[in-house]
């Protein structure tokens, strides 16, 4: 015999008896059919799902292995008040069973390109190789006195300890979407911060992470194994209006877009789980947020009539991009940014740096730089203060016409890291002292030096939503839209190498029910399409000497999105494929799919993805090799470039290219297939 | 045959008008049409309560079943009893309601206008063969129904995917259904329309899948207007996306969730009266799912607490009620789509003539094959549960989807609660389905 609440029954008694210490009282099946109308207390209701799933990427063998055990509880706590928990505990393998791409083995020797090779003598370098191979080890480039012999000062500070910052565990930037192709590259440290602590910062919940703590990646400190916790309930107001409030660690959707997030920014998210290619809910990082909904309902002109105001108290979070040494790194940004520190800290070999001769384009030497050079010094990670919530306003309605649509306001923190390049405090070079100090370019302040601190701005964004439908053409249509102001992108013409820029985001949805005889002739296939379009306003962009300067960012990007859906066996078979275009970086994956529901409680997902590009060398920009930041050493005099710092517009696809390459552009050679085993107990 | 027709005297309630004009109802054609059972029940030889219908002795009483429950009797996928003939009485506001207003209605120019209706059944007059609008009438009646009354709550609601072959359930859906009409309410307060409402919505149904896990706390809400010429609104709330996404009308036509079922079929047809051509086909007596649920064979597959049961299931691959079956005055109706890309061609709706419930209809594919069978079970309220006594409405208890070219079949197991507390008006509002989870 079943009952109502049976479907909802766990079977596995230690994990309900660890939700019921976690949140109190007893866990039992309930029933939750009814609406929270009498407020009376009820057991718990449980369920508990485990999931398997395992990828296997082109080239890099097993890219995942990741074992998830998730309770999802509710209960009625009297008073109307309901409380929801979601608890998650996933242990990844693939850093165990794949060490020597992801983990304790991962990475190793490497050599830098040094197009200068033929225009330089045999000197030994430190790493001791002479200077004048085409590819030369981390340690095999101009140093200390390579540097005096050319004619700078015997106190330059061209060279690094390679004991302290050894050949070893490490990959070439970028080597995994590009070639260097005379543009710059570095070594990156690549293993588990445990196993090598070589530019591990913590940029807010990766990028200093060991080995545990990458398989356990809900086990930490801001106790992410807590998913959701909440507390809710409506209060009936006496005009028959109603005040909802929910508080506790939850996730907050706006918007009506899929995939993209317009709106959709009230939780960071998490793409070190699976890039971009897991449902939002599983990887929006829930926060500690109090909001209050105020459910006017119909009025004489409109339908429905809300207000939403989310404050979210919780300190600060930004998304996770993906440690580097990881399988899943969001436009291979977080490799450069442990490349980076690891130069601020222990200096390194930069490939194709210095010009040879000295001021002309054209070769480049792999260029040893000490500490406290050149990279990234410090992550500014706002602490918790009052001033560092962020708060969000919402008015959500219908019209009387049946149009739905929202205004939504946000004030936040940007989730994303923004660099600000810094000139005091930094050592030069070419001499070894501090900031500027040879004519003609004595005293002039240091500026657009590749130095920088981490800060996450504040953004402030208004923005708004509706849909409608088209009955003529059966299409539903989505829109959405936002504006932000604050947020921070890399410019070069800039002395600190970004600059503040409104961004106008907008996203268009079409989803169509179509009858493809083909998949199915009684269920319909569910056709959906996306254009989004990002705008950046004041976008700044000059041509210099050597090529453009200013904001790699295209001041105007479009990504298409395109999914395909169909229903087969009552819907317990479903194949679908996820088709995506970023248009300015002329890169596109296809995500197939199929998802198969042997029962109600056990579910097989098979799927793959791959990404395909149309050439790269779109993605080429300035680099800051001639960003001139210690004239007159740095100075490209054959090209005309004043004794001033600035950028001459010399590029490469490092650093900025994969801010053109977008997410699918800079994971081009990361084709995956995978299967996901799901059941519920 | 009805036995005894009612000899109450033809009192006028207006002046006799052309088609699409009003209409001569007098309170004869009120009583007939609502009470047709008051001289005495319908008979036919050999349906006396307890006659078991099989294969064996079908072919004795193909004058009253329907060609879809003959053949599925003349394959032996099922037998049925036949329970007495009982009356389904309205609620008496619906009654009076007919009776206040019913000489006020008439068709508009086109499909889907009428003209001066209140509340209550709007045509009463026996359909007419030779009155081309006859069957849009009946539409208008089955729209304006007591279909669930003013607002009722369908929960729990069991459905079960079931192979009709094998009789294997291949998948459990756990539902909680709410309707809630906004205007032309009779019985539950506030009477007769619940306002504002500014966008005029008629009736407004809500949906909640409880279970299981991969379609949990999905939700829907359609929106009926009015005007029904305007189109219906749906929205669906998914809870792996956790957002509200609108639905184009095509999804209506579409099966529910992989059911054999769509939101179009529900209730027998769910659509606007302007969406379809309808044509009256005549006027029979015939065995309908019509009976008391306290009576029945209950099944003990699901307990609740109150100890409430549901109908059981059987028959081939268990796509059958086990109920009884009453003889009732039928009205044959014929839907069809005016949308050359409906995947349905036609629908042939057998109309309790007292109630307007379509307790059985045949559905053609595009192509003019038979399709499917819908079949949804009527509960006399007063022996369901104690709350439903009385209540005057049409307690659908059970339904039946079978796709006969699939051999498939989609079946529901009710608990009808006419319970106005649980159905309050702003369950049906789209941000109450935003403010979940």
């Amino acid at each position: 015999m079943h009952t109502a609440g049976e479907f909802s029954r766990p079977k596995i008694r230690i994990l309900v008896a660890a939700l019921s210490l976690t949140v109190g009282g007893p866990l039992l099946a309930a029933d939750e059919n009814l609406p929270d109308l009498a407020g009376g207390a009820s057991p718990w209701a449980a369920d508990v799902y485990y999931e398997n799933h395992t990828a296997r990427r082109r080239h890099a063998g097993l890219a995942k292995f990741r074992n998830t055990l998730q309770v999802e509880a509710d209960k009625q706590i009297g008073d109307g008040w309901a409380v929801r928990g979601i608890l998650r505990g996933s242990w990844d393998g693939v850093y165990r069973m794949n060490k020597d791409e992801y983990g304790r083995r991962a990475g190793g020797p490497i050599l830098l390109e040094n197009t200068a090779a033929p225009l330089l003598p045999p000197v030994p370098t430190t790493a001791g190789t002479p200077l004048n191979l085409p590819q030369v080890p981390h340690g095999g480039g101009i140093n200390n006195p390579i540097g005096t012999a050319i004619g700078l000062p015997p106190t330059n500070a061209f060279g690094f300890d390679l004991a302290a910052n050894p050949n070893d565990a490490m990959r070439v930037l970028g080597d995994r979407w590009h070639r260097t192709e005379g543009g710059i590259a570095f070594g990156v440290p690549v293993r588990p911060c445990d196993s090598d602590s070589r530019g591990c910062r913590n940029f807010g919940g990766y990028g200093d992470l060991d080995v545990h703590e990458l398989e356990t990646p809900e086990f930490n400190d801001r106790l992410d194994f807590l998913r959701e916790l909440y507390a809710k309930k409506t209060i009936p107001l006496a005009d028959g209006t109603e005040l909802f409030v929910k508080l506790g660690r939850q996730q907050v959707v706006w918007g009506r877009t899929d995939l993209f997030r317009v709106l959709d920014v009230v939780n960071p998210v998490d793409y070190s789980r699976n890039n971009i290619y897991d449902e939002l809910q599983d990887i929006r990082i829930p926060m500690w947020i109090a909001q209050a909904e105020y459910r006017m309902g119909a009025s004489e002109a409109m339908q429905d009539r809300n207000v939403q105001v989310v404050w979210n108290f919780d300190k600060f979070r930004p998304s996770n991009l993906g440690q580097c040494g990881s399988p899943n790194v969001m436009l291979d940004a977080s490799c450069y940014f442990r490349g980076m520190a690891n130069l601020w800290d222990n200096g390194g070999t930069v490939a194709n740096f210095a010009s040879v001769p000295p001021g002309t384009a054209g070769a480049w030497a792999a260029t040893d730089f000490g500490p406290h050079q050149i990279g990234i010094r410090k992550v500014h990670l706002p602490e918790w203060s009052l001033a560092n919530t962020q708060l969000g306003v919402k008015y959500e309605g219908v019209t009387k016409d049946g149009l739905a649509f929202s205004i939504n306001a946000l004030t936040y923190r940007s989730q994303l890291p923004s660099l600000h390049a810094f000139g005091t405090g930094t050592v030069n070079p070419f001499t070894g002292a501090s900031g500027n100090t040879t004519p003609p370019a004595a005293g002039v302040p240091v500026s657009h030096l590749i130095a920088f601190d981490v800060h996450y701005p504040r953004v402030n964004l208004i923005g708004g939503s509706l849909d409608f439908q088209i009955p003529d053409a059966d299409v539903a249509v989505r829109m959405e839209t936002a504006l932000t102001r604050g947020e921070e992108f890399a410019n070069t013409a800039r002395p600190r190498l970004y600059s503040k820029n409104k961004v106008l985001r907008t996203v268009i949805g079409v989803d169509r029910p179509t009858f493809i005889p083909f998949i199915s002739k009684t269920r319909a296939t569910l056709v959906s399409a996306q254009l989004f379009w990002q705008h950046i306003f004041d976008h700044e962009q000059h041509d210099g000497p050597l090529g453009k300067t200013g904001m790699v960012d295209w001041k105007d990007n479009l990504t298409g999105t395109l999914l395909i859906k169909g229903f087969l066996a009552n819907d317990r078979v479903s194949p679908q494929v996820i088709m995506a275009r970023e248009f300015r970086a002329k890169a596109y994956t296809v995500a197939p799919q199929i998802e198969w529901s042997v029962t109600d409680d056990f579910k097989l997902t098979f799927g793959a993805n791959f990404k395909y590009g149309s050439g790269n060398d779109h993605f080429k920009f300035d680099d800051c090799r001639s960003c001139n930041p210690y004239p007159p050493f740095t100075t490209y005099t054959a090209s005309g470039q004043p004794f001033v710092p600035g950028s001459a517009g010399l590029s490469g696809f490092e650093p900025l290219g994969r801010f053109r390459a977008g997410p699918i552009g800079a994971a081009v050679a990361e084709d995956d297939i995978y299967l996901m085993v799901r059941y519920r107990f | 045959m009805i036995k005894h027709l009612s000899k109450l005297g033809a009192i006028p309630f207006a002046l006799a008008c052309a088609a699409g004009a009003l209409h001569a109802a007098t309170e004869a054609d009120v009583e007939k049409s609502l009470y047709p059972y008051k001289g005495g029940v319908p008979s036919a030889p050999g349906v006396t309560p307890g006659t078991v219908i099989n294969k064996g002795n079908v072919s004795s009483f193909e004058a009253v079943l329907d060609p879809s429950l003959l053949r599925h009797l003349q394959e032996g996928a099922v037998e049925i009893t036949v329970g007495p003939t009982t009356s389904f009485d309205l609620h008496k506001s619906y009654v009076d309601a007919t009776k206040e207003n019913v000489a006020n209605v008439k068709l508009g120019a086109k499909p889907g206008e009428l003209v001066g209706y209140v509340s209550g059944r709007p045509f009463v007059e026996e359909p007419d063969a030779a009155d081309p609008r006859a069957g849009e009438k009946l539409a208008w009646n089955y729209r304006y129904g007591m279909n669930w009354g003013d607002g009722l709550a369908i929960s729990p609601f069991y459905w079960q995917y079931r192979n009709m072959d094998s009789g294997k359930v291949e998948r459990n859906i756990l539902f909680n259904f709410y309707f809630l009409k906004y205007s032309h309410r009779v019985n539950q307060a506030p009477t007769p329309e619940i306002t504002p409402n500014p966008s005029k919505i008629f009736r407004a149904t809500y949906v909640k899948v409880q279970e299981p896990q991969d379609v949990k706390n999905t939700q829907l809400l359609l929106q009926r207007y009015e005007d029904d010429l305007k189109q219906d609104d749906a929205y669906l709330y998914l809870g792996f996306q956790r957002r509200v996404r609108r639905l184009s009308t095509g999804q209506t036509t579409d099966a529910f969730l992989g059911s054999d079922i769509m939101i179009e079929d529900f209730e027998g047809y769910n659509g606007r009266i302007s969406d379809m051509n309808w044509k009256y086909k005549g006027t029979a007596n015939m065995l309908m799912p019509f009976y008391n649920h306290n009576d029945m064979k209950l099944s003990d597959e699901y307990k609740e607490a109150d100890g409430y049961k549901y109908v059981s299931f059987g028959g081939q691959g268990g796509c059958f009620p086990n109920i009884t079956w009453q003889l009732r005055k039928v009205y044959i109706l014929e839907s069809s789509p005016l949308d050359p890309n409906h995947p349905v061609s036609r629908r042939v709706h057998y109309m309790d003539a007292q109630t307007s419930a379509m307790s059985r209809t045949i559905v053609y594919d595009r192509k003019g094959d038979l399709w499917k069978i819908f079949m949804v079970g009527v509960s006399h309220p007063d022996f369901h549960l104690a709350k439903n006594k009385d209540s005057g409405v049409v307690l659908f208890d059970n339904f039946s989807m079978i796709d006969l070219q699939a051999k498939h079949c989609t079946t529901g197991q009710f608990k009808g609660q006419a319970d106005p507390q649980m159905v309050p008006v702003n369950l049906f509002n789209v941000q109450n389905m935003r403010g979940g989870n």
